[in-house]
């Protein structure tokens, strides 16, 4: 009689991995291994100027690889599947204006070459958690806000800084939805937009932002959840009055203001417990403040009364 | 059918007559503002993207009491149709 032992190593069939995620994976791997070796490696290609990295900020995981990165995108204004990568293609990047206004001194409008050629441009390698429990490693190329905000200078009365996505309703489908509270408006206290870690995102891997990750520019706090950051930028905005966020029009309780990265807090509809990491499928422990506590707790000590945590 | 054809033309004219030509989207949406966002991931994500956008979102751009017209008028000339053999 031929009896089937069930050994440790033993694996169903269907929990092999595809060859093509292995190979992307090996890619991968191949890839953060060259770049970590290089150190501060200059990001130089494709219309993106010079950018140190800066190795301040260490992710502890492998980088993504750019084709998952770059093909697996929430943004909302092109549908709420992944794949709007080819649909965001028809959004024109150039010419593109930022506006700074509000309480500043200084409000100005910036061209998004002027941005690339006056703000102190580097690469930072940042984690980014969503929240519906994926999560990537990305080399961003950017500045920090609080060098933009150096240049307009916030008046003393302002407390909030909104940042708007740009409307384009002949090239994003879900704009047809009127009934949704576009533009996509998101943002934060003015503290935490002076963190060292709040970055304003011109580029990826290299190269200048793709539109399906929020070109040409978009913002990035690592330390909450992916939805907060605006994608597509073309105002922002210092105000005394806290925003209300798209999403928390739509559903507060599920997004809210400030949505800190926190396993022990669950989405409504889900654990935070884990996170799937983009490439690999690897599952991992997620972070408290997406493991960047040591920048920005302090951020929060006088705040127990809010939600921090959706 | 002629039952249920007439009163889908009741419930129309009662769209109207509270939401006027409000399309059916903001309609939902006034009545639970994250059901279509629901409804739109589940179709998008494990159905078809062009699901929602060719189809499904044509009939939320309409009026509200579009849909409940047309499927009551139907409903009530094919009943009386056989109705009549």
């Amino acid at each position: 009689m031929h009896i089937l032992k069930f050994r440790r190593f033993s694996l169903p069939e269907s929990q092999v991995t595809p060859e093509a995620l292995v190979f992307g994976r090996r890619q991968a791997m191949a890839l953060g291994a060259g770049m970590l070796a290089a150190g501060p490696a200059m990001a130089q290609q494709a219309g993106l100027p010079p950018a140190m990295r800066n190795t301040r900020y260490v992710p502890g995981r492998a980088i993504t690889a750019e084709r998952e990165v770059t093909t697996y995108n929430n943004f909302y204004e092109f549908g709420s599947h992944k794949t709007i990568s080819a649909a965001a293609q028809r959004m024109p990047m150039r010419p593109w204006t930022v506006k700074v206004e509000g309480m500043v001194e200084n409000p100005r409008d910036y061209g998004i070459e002027d941005l690339l050629a006056r703000m102190p441009l580097e690469e930072r390698v940042y984690r980014l958690r969503c929240v519906e429990a994926w999560a990537m490693v990305v080399p961003w190329t950017g500045f920090p806000l609080s060098a933009l905000l150096a240049e307009v200078k916030p008046l003393s009365s302002a407390r909030y800084v909104v940042f708007q996505t740009a409307t384009l309703p002949s090239v994003m489908p879900g704009l047809r939805q009127s009934w949704y509270p576009w533009p996509y408006t998101e943002g934060c206290t003015l503290a935490e937009a002076a963190n060292e870690l709040s970055f304003m995102v011109v580029g990826a891997y290299g190269k200048l932002l793709p539109p399906q990750n929020g070109g040409p520019i978009r913002f990035h706090q690592p330390w909450k959840y992916g939805f907060k950051a605006g994608k597509s930028i073309v105002t922002i905005r210092l105000t005394d009055q806290r925003p209300v966020s798209f999403w928390e029009k739509i559903q507060s309780q599920e997004y809210g203001f400030w949505a800190n990265v926190n396993p022990a807090v669950p989405h409504p509809r889900w654990s935070q417990a884990q996170e799937r990491m983009l490439g690999t499928g690897e599952t991992v422990p997620t972070l408290l403040f997406n493991g960047y506590g040591e920048f920005v707790a302090d951020l929060y000590t006088n705040l127990q009364r809010e939600r921090l945590w959706a | 059918m002629r039952l249920i054809g007439l009163g889908l033309l009741l419930l129309a004219a009662g769209l109207f007559a509270i939401f006027g030509g409000d399309p059916l989207g903001a309609v939902l949406f006034r009545l639970d503002p994250g059901i279509l966002n629901l409804a739109q991931a589940v179709v998008q994500r494990y159905l078809l993207p062009v699901l929602w956008d060719d189809v499904l979102l044509p009939v939320l751009e309409a009026p509200s009491w579009v849909v409940p017209a047309i499927m009551g008028g139907a409903m009530t000339l094919f009943g009386w149709m056989r109705a009549r053999g």
